[in-house]
C-alpha cells in the first residue's frame, strides 16, 4: 500500500433525514461501525440545527464539553484523525440565518468565509487536514459558468484559502454533479485564479463520472492540484443532461429523471469507477493524501454499504499494491 | 477489523442468523449468488475467517453453487475459510424426534448421520445442538430424562466423530436443560469424549446461569462459543410459556444484542480472561439472533461486536 496514502470515511451516509443521526449512542455506534470496518479517520459535515450534535462547533462544546473531548471520545471509538470537514455553503443555515449562499456573489463572501472559519477551526482543533467545499452551486440556479461568476469563485475561495492556510489546513473544492461547473477547461480556468498554494481540488469519482467525466483522464491533468479524493462508484451517468432540471436535486437524484435512475452512488466495484486504474494512477503520480470513502444516498441497512467497500479495499484495492 | 496473525491463540467465526433488505422485502442471502457474496464479503470484511450456520442450508448452498466444495472455494475467495459449525435446526416432537423420549433415538441419530454425509466439503467442525426439547415439551424434567438425552448425544457424538464433526450441546433459556443443576447433571452423564459444551453466554444469564462460572467448570469440554449479549434475565417463567418463549416472550421482543450493548448483562471480559487462564485456543463463535427486532440490523449488529472484540475482548486474549 502506497505509504502516504491515509484512508478515512464519511459520516454523510448516516444522516439520511433531519432527525436521525440526532442521538449520541446512535453517533456512537457510527464512529464504532466505521472503525470496525478497518478505518481509523473520518470526514465531518458541517451541518445545522438542532438535530446536529457533531455538525456544529458549539454543539460538539454542548454534547462532548469542548473539542479536545469529542477528540478523545473519537479514540475511545477507535477513530485516530479527523481528516478533514465538508462545507457546501449552498445549504441553508440555522445558525447563521439564510436559505443557502453563492460563491459567484460577491455580496455573498463576507457571510461565506465567516462560517467556513467556523468550521475550519474546529477543525484545525481536531488536527484536521483539509476543509473540503462546494464550489458552486447547482447549474440551474443560475445557469452557465461566466468568466464573471469564475472570477468571483475564484475570489472566494482564495479568501477561504487563505484562511484556513492561517489554521494550518488547506481548502480543496469538490465539483459536484449538479455544479454550474461542467467542464476540465472550466475548471482549469478556475484553478488558474486559485491560489496554487492554498486552494485545490477534491475528486469525488462518482461525482465526477455522472457528470460525464472520465476521472483517471481527468486525474491525470489535474493531479498536481488534486490534494483530496472521495471515493464512490457511479451507477449510471447524465446522458441527458439532465443537471438543467429545475431542482435537479430532486428530479434528477431523488427521483431518478426521465430515467427513473433508482441509485446514482455504489460501493466501490460496482458501477462505473477504475478504481484499480485510478489508484494505481494516483500512485505514479505520487499521491499523498487522503482518500475518504462514502456511501451516502445508498438503501439501508447503512452498515452494509461500509462493510462491502471495507471488503473492496481490503481484497481487491489493497491487493492490486502488491 | 480484527486482525488475525498466525501468532493469534484465537480465530473468530459468525453465526447467521441475516436476512437481507430486498425490494420484495426480507429475503435469505441464501436465495441467490450475489445476496450471499455480499454478506460473505461483510462479515469478511471485519475480520471474521467462518461463518456458522444452519443444516437446513445445506441444500440451497449446494443448488447456488452446484456443489458444497465449490461453495466453500467460493467462501474462502471472499475471505471465509469454512463453516465452521452447523446448527442442527430439528423441531422435536415426542411422537418421533425428542431427545428425552428413547423410542424415538434412532430416527434422531440417523438423521443427525444423513446431516454428516451431505456436508461433506464445507470444512465442518462442529455439530451444534439443542439437547433437550423445548421445556414446556420436556417437564418435568427428571433425571431419568435427563440421561436419556445424555444417551442420545453420547451415540451422536460418538457417530459424528467419525466424521471428524464434535457434537456440541447448547442450552437455549427454554430448553429442557437449562438450571445449573441439570446442566451439571447432563455434563455429568455425558461422555466427555463425544459430547462438548457450547457456550452461548446469553442464553444462559437469561436463565439464570453465570456462563463465566459454567465455562470454568466444563473448560476442558468446550467445543466452543456464541457470544452475544441480552439485557434481561428471565424472570417471569417465559421460558416454559407456548407457544413460543423467545419471539413471542411478554418480557422483551429481543433478548438477543451484539457483545457491548450498553446495559449488557454477560460479563465477557471476566469470561475471555477464563478463557486465556484455560488456554482455550481455536474458534470463538459470535451470534446476534433477531438483531432487527425493533429497529436494529443485522449488519450493524455484527461491525459492533467486531469492534467489541477489537477493542476490548482481543487486548484481554488474542
Amino acid at each position: 500500500m502506497h505509504k502516504q496514502i491515509k484512508w478515512g470515511y464519511a459520516l454523510n451516509q448516516w444522516k439520511a433525514g433531519f432527525t436521525s443521526f440526532a442521538r449520541l449512542e446512535e453517533i456512537e455506534r457510527a464512529f464504532k461501525v466505521t472503525a470496525a470496518c478497518g478505518f481509523d479517520a473520518v470526514e465531518l459535515n458541517a451541518g445545522s440545527g438542532r438535530w446536529d450534535p457533531i455538525g456544529r462547533p458549539e454543539n460538539i462544546a454542548i454534547n462532548f464539553g469542548s473539542s479536545q473531548h469529542f477528540r478523545l471520545k473519537l479514540k475511545d471509538w477507535g477513530i485516530h484523525r479527523v481528516a478533514s470537514t465538508f462545507f457546501d455553503p449552498t445549504v441553508m443555515s440555522f445558525e447563521e440565518l439564510h436559505f443557502g449562499l453563492m460563491s459567484t456573489q460577491p455580496a455573498d463572501h463576507p457571510r461565506i468565509l465567516a462560517q467556513a472559519r467556523i468550521h475550519a477551526e474546529l477543525l484545525s482543533e481536531l488536527n484536521g487536514d483539509c476543509l473540503v467545499v462546494r464550489p458552486f452551486p447547482s447549474w440551474w440556479k443560475e445557469g452557465g459558468l461566466t468568466p464573471e461568476r469564475i472570477a468571483a469563485a475564484a475570489d472566494c475561495w482564495n479568501a477561504v484559502g487563505a484562511m484556513t492556510a492561517a489554521l494550518g489546513l488547506r481548502t480543496v473544492l469538490h465539483v459536484d454533479a449538479l455544479s454550474a461547473l461542467r467542464t476540465a477547461e472550466e475548471l482549469e480556468r478556475l484553478m488558474s485564479l486559485c491560489d496554487e498554494d492554498n486552494v485545490g481540488l477534491c475528486f469525488d469519482t462518482a461525482e465526477l463520472t455522472i457528470a460525464g467525466h472520465d476521472v483517471v483522464a481527468l486525474y491525470r491533468r489535474f493531479h498536481e492540484r488534486v490534494w483530496h479524493f472521495q471515493f464512490k462508484d457511479a451507477l449510471a451517468v447524465d446522458t441527458l443532461d439532465e443537471y438543467k432540471l429545475q431542482n435537479a436535486e430532486r428530479a434528477l437524484i431523488a427521483a431518478g429523471g426521465e430515467r427513473q435512475v433508482q441509485r446514482w452512488f455504489g460501493e466501490m466495484g460496482t458501477g462505473l469507477v477504475d478504481f484499480p486504474a485510478l489508484l494505481a494512477a494516483m500512485r505514479e503520480l505520487g499521491y499523498a493524501g487522503w482518500i475518504i470513502v462514502e456511501s451516502d444516498k445508498g438503501p439501508a441497512p447503512i452498515a452494509t454499504g461500509m462493510m462491502l467497500n471495507s471488503w473492496y479495499r481490503q481484497h481487491v484495492l489493497d491487493r492490486s499494491a502488491d | 477489523m480484527i486482525t488475525n496473525k498466525q501468532t493469534n491463540k484465537l480465530r473468530w467465526a459468525y453465526m447467521d442468523h441475516w436476512r437481507i433488505d430486498t425490494p420484495q422485502g426480507q429475503l435469505s442471502q441464501y436465495t441467490s449468488v450475489q445476496r450471499f457474496d455480499d454478506f460473505l464479503k461483510q462479515v469478511a470484511a471485519l475480520g471474521f475467517e467462518a461463518i456458522e450456520t444452519f443444516d437446513f442450508h445445506l441444500g440451497p448452498l449446494r443448488e447456488l453453487f452446484g456443489s458444497l466444495e465449490n461453495a466453500r472455494a467460493f467462501m474462502q475467495s471472499r475471505g471465509i475459510d469454512r463453516v465452521l459449525s452447523l446448527f442442527h435446526a430439528v423441531m422435536y416432537d415426542e411422537r418421533q424426534s425428542a431427545p428425552h423420549v428413547r423410542a424415538t433415538h434412532d430416527h434422531i441419530v440417523n438423521y443427525a448421520e444423513y446431516i454428516m454425509r451431505s456436508s461433506q466439503g464445507l470444512g465442518v467442525e462442529n455439530f451444534i445442538v439443542m439437547p433437550a426439547g423445548l421445556y414446556y415439551d420436556v417437564e418435568p424434567v427428571t433425571d431419568d430424562k435427563i440421561r436419556a438425552c445424555a444417551e442420545l448425544w453420547n451415540r451422536v457424538g460418538e457417530m459424528t466423530q467419525k466424521y471428524g464433526v464434535k457434537t456440541c450441546c447448547h442450552h437455549e433459556f427454554f430448553c429442557g436443560i437449562r438450571t445449573a443443576e441439570q446442566l451439571r447433571k447432563f455434563y455429568e452423564w455425558t461422555d466427555p469424549r463425544y459430547v462438548f459444551f457450547y457456550c452461548d453466554t446469553a442464553q444462559h444469564v437469561i436463565a439464570g446461569v453465570d456462563p463465566v462460572d459454567l465455562y470454568l467448570k466444563l473448560a476442558d469440554r468446550c467445543g466452543g462459543f456464541h457470544m452475544k449479549d441480552t439485557l434481561h434475565v428471565d424472570l417471569t417463567g417465559d421460558y416454559r410459556r407456548k407457544p413460543d418463549a423467545e419471539v413471542m416472550a411478554p418480557t422483551t421482543p429481543r433478548w438477543f444484542h451484539e457483545m457491548g450493548v450498553p446495559g449488557g448483562l454477560v460479563d465477557f471480559p471476566a469470561l475471555m480472561a477464563a478463557m486465556k487462564d484455560r488456554g482455550y485456543e481455536g474458534w470463538v463463535g459470535v451470534e446476534h439472533d433477531k438483531a432487527d427486532v425493533g429497529g436494529g440490523n443485522y449488519p450493524e449488529s455484527t461491525a459492533l461486536s467486531a469492534w467489541y472484540i477489537q477493542h476490548v475482548l482481543k487486548k484481554i486474549y488474542a
